[in-house]
């Protein structure tokens, strides 16, 4: 079904890991002189992934092409640098897409099936002015759809019949994509345990391209609560401000461990907020953090303060609507929690 | 535990003990996560599980819960925390209940209460609280006959689209009433168990016709030399977009009352001959009628033909259920599997009682209702000996305290 143009076409299929296989190429030859077109076309593909967002075709060396794509994503993979893994797939995945788009029903059906496990039918339906070629099984439709904010691909949107979902071959092409991306994504987070020796110099290369296009990658992350993005303004804005390294008052202190203590970070997590802090010091921190969760001393777990005390102490900053039905940054984080997740008012089990 | 909790809780007892008990337990049983309700101060016992359904009868019959869960989701380890559980898959589950309808009737007989600043009202509890704006509010609600036969026509609506458009066979479904005001509807099939949360709120959305948007279903105005015309689907097309006509057709079908149009819009449509419908893809010979009022029709036919699901259940991975074949707390009735065929024939108010002989209680207040054949109430203040199962559903509606 596939020609060896197909694989240089589409390297993330199955048939193209095989293909190397074949080849019986090992991680030494990548330093031979042979390879040098290999390598080039590799750190094209990511230069311009990092750069552009997309990766341009070139199918006058087929074999480098094949082998290149599985060298780009190992140097990616030994930088450690997850954003750029995403921001290579997501490229890669377009570039595939551009060319998806273009196949024969036939070929689309085939590399859905083999590669992704899809199950899906021709169906050559026109039940009214748009032609549908396929019918997609409903479950690998949803894991690529929900990727897809335009409202065409809202479900109630679709033709559902008997569990299988309509697409035209564009469509189809479209779904593949995230299936391509999800692919890369997932590859690329395998990684070997050191980076071998001809790769040394790329990867180093790599990491400053990475720099040099993504910025320098920010230290500081969210704490990991049960739902980040529930947290009210001013909460957010203390995690701002200590993350750029900004003086952060005492009540302010307070006020952002009490928060976190009461939502259910890990104490870790908590200290790991005050890191940035110009004035850190992990055993104070620690020692306050234990305090307010109720570990050491009165063994009374401290509460957020109320707001009214956060607007005179200038901690509140910019509230917004949900605010102004709350009294307490812990009720808009319960509210908003309650409303991102769609559950409105807390029930009993059905 | 307050005196009716504690009779409550005997009869409970009585009725687990019965050897002949048998419990329906779900597929996979010791993959699951159980939970208890306890009368006990209301404490939920979670995370335990079972090997058999003979082991999960005996805690039953041990705990006495007010009401029994299973988890829908499997897991290596039920037992474990949340988080250390090893989600492995969930059923696709449904949950269609009065409280999420808009039944006339409610007025009469639901009210609620904001627990901030103590406002009440008549009929379903709003989201929050008109006057404070919080959510605390209390409900108290009844079971009615108009609720329950919406919830079953809400429901028949559900399995349908189940079958024909998600194409999910009927031997994989299981259909329970819930022993309160609705049903429940089970899937078990490896196409489904896998659907992560945002895939499930699509399949909701779907029944739900949520966000549907009609002009994606191919409902336009075109224009022929000068003419504008509405065009749109067709009947007997697969999934919404002849779900969508067949909606229109019943409501030109009907009084058009109500619905958002204006008489002469009415007049118009009602002197148009409904079963073009059925023949053409063009809508536009209704004379007066454009695309403004068909996109009304399209609204109108959408939420009659919709399945009104609880979002929130069907997306929750991790939820736990009801299980069938156990009494529910909130009446005394028995959650029980109803097959599919049956559906339309089961009486909520006479295949679930449990309980038999009589009892006397003392009644505040309680709207009128029907169990079985007899019909009781309504009652205001009075002591009155009534069968076991009305007794019962008075006591675990805290509507009537017992007598000794
Ligand atoms: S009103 Fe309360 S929750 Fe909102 S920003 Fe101010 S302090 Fe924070
Ligand atoms: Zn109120
Ligand atoms: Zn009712």
């Amino acid at each position: 079904m596939l020609t060896r143009a197909d694989l240089a076409k589409y390297p993330f299929l199955n048939e193209a890991s095989d293909y190397i296989k074949e080849l019986g190429i090992s991680i030494d030859d990548i330093a031979s002189p042979d390879f040098s077109p290999v390598l080039e076309r590799a750190e094209k593909r990511l230069e311009e992934a990092l750069s552009k967002g997309r990766v341009s075709n070139e199918f006058g060396n087929e074999n480098a092409e094949i082998l290149s794509f599985p060298v780009s994503n190992l140097i990616l993979s030994l930088t450690g640098e997850e954003r750029a893994q995403r921001r290579f797939a997501l490229a890669e995945a377009k570039r595939a897409y551009e060319l998806l788009r273009q196949e024969s029903p036939e070929k689309l059906d085939y590399i859905a099936r083999t590669t992704f496990g899809w199950k899906l039918n021709k169906i050559d339906a026109q039940p009214g002015k748009r032609f549908y070629d396929f019918g997609i099984s409903l479950a690998d439709y949803l894991r690529n759809s929900v990727h897809l904010k335009e409202p065409k691909w809202k479900l109630p949107n679709r033709i559902l019949d008997h569990g299988l979902v309509y697409a035209t071959r564009e469509e189809l092409a479209r779904l593949l994509e995230e299936e391509v991306r999800t692919k890369i994504v997932d590859r690329s987070s395998r990684l070997p345990g050191e980076i071998p020796k001809p790769l040394q110099p790329k990867v180093e290369r790599t990491r400053g391209l990475i720099t040099k296009w993504l910025g320098v990658p920010s230290h500081y992350e969210l704490p990991r609560v049960p739902s980040p993005e529930a947290m009210p303004p001013c909460v957010k804005h203390l995690i701002d401000d200590l993350a750029e390294g900004k003086n952060v008052q005492h009540m302010g202190r307070f006020t952002l461990a009490s928060f976190l203590v009461n939502i259910g970070a890990g104490e870790e997590d908590i200290v790991k907020a005050f890191k940035p802090a110009s004035d850190f010091s992990e055993r104070m921190t620690r020692y306050q953090v234990e305090h307010i969760a109720g570990k050491r001393g009165g063994r009374t777990k401290y509460t957020c303060p109320m707001c009214t005390t956060l607007k005179t102490h200038g901690v509140c900053y910019k509230p917004d609507d949900i605010c102004s039905t709350i009294r307490n940054p812990l009720s808009y984080y319960k509210s908003k929690a309650r409303i991102l997740t769609g559950k409105g008012p807390k029930r009993e089990p059905s | 535990m307050n005196q009716a909790e504690q009779v409550i809780r005997q009869k409970f007892q009585q009725y687990y003990l019965d050897p002949k008990r048998q419990l329906d337990p779900p597929l996979n049983p010791s993959e699951r996560e159980y939970g208890f309700l306890l009368f006990n101060g209301k404490f939920m016992v979670r995370h335990r599980s079972f090997k058999d359904p003979l082991s999960l009868l005996t805690a039953v019959r041990d705990l006495v819960p007010s009401h029994v869960y299973f988890s829908t989701a499997y897991y290596r380890e039920p037992t474990a925390p949340m988080e250390e559980k090893g989600w492995t898959g969930a059923d696709l589950v449904f949950d269609i209940d009065a409280d999420h309808l808009n039944t006339p009737c409610k007025p009469d007989h639901d009210n609620w209460k904001c627990k901030a600043c103590g406002t009440t009202g008549n009929g379903g509890a709003p989201k929050l609280c008109p006057k404070c704006k919080n959510d605390r509010l209390e409900e108290q609600t009844w079971l009615c006959d108009r609720c329950l036969q919406e919830a079953k026509e809400e429901t028949a609506k559900l399995l349908e689209m189940l079958y024909t458009d998600l194409g999910i066979d009927n031997e994989a479904t299981r259909l329970f009433f819930s022993g309160h005001r609705g049903y429940h509807v089970h899937v078990y099939s490896k196409q489904t168990s896998q659907l992560g949360e945002e895939e499930r709120r699509e399949i909701a959305d779907y029944l739900l016709a949520q966000g549907l948007d009609p002009q994606l279903h191919e409902l336009e105005e075109t224009s022929v030399g000068g003419t504008k015309l509405a065009e749109g689907p067709l009947i007997g097309q697969p999934g919404w977009r002849g779900r969508i006509v067949a909606g229109i057709y019943d409501i030109l079908g009907s009084e058009m009352d109500q619905i958002g149009l204006t008489s002469t819009q009415v007049h118009a449509l009602k002197s148009w001959d409904r079963e073009n419908l059925l023949r053409k893809p063009f809508w536009n010979s209704a004379k007066g009628i454009g695309i403004s009022t068909w996109k009304t029709l399209v609204t109108k036919a959408v939420e009659k033909k919709s399945a009104k699901i609880d979002t929130v259940v069907t997306t929750d991975i991790h939820r736990l259920i009801r299980m069938p074949g156990t009494l529910n707390g909130h009446t005394g009735l028995l959650a029980m599997k109803v097959p599919e065929e049956r559906l339309d024939e089961f009486d909520p108010f006479t295949e679930p009682l449990a309980f038999h002989g009589q009892m006397k209680v003392k009644v505040k207040v309680s709207p009128g209702f029907r169990l079985g054949e007899e019909r009781f109430g309504p009652y205001h203040d009075e002591t009155v000996q009534l069968p076991s199962a009305a007794a019962m559903l008075l006591l675990c509606k805290h509507r009537a305290e017992p007598i000794a």
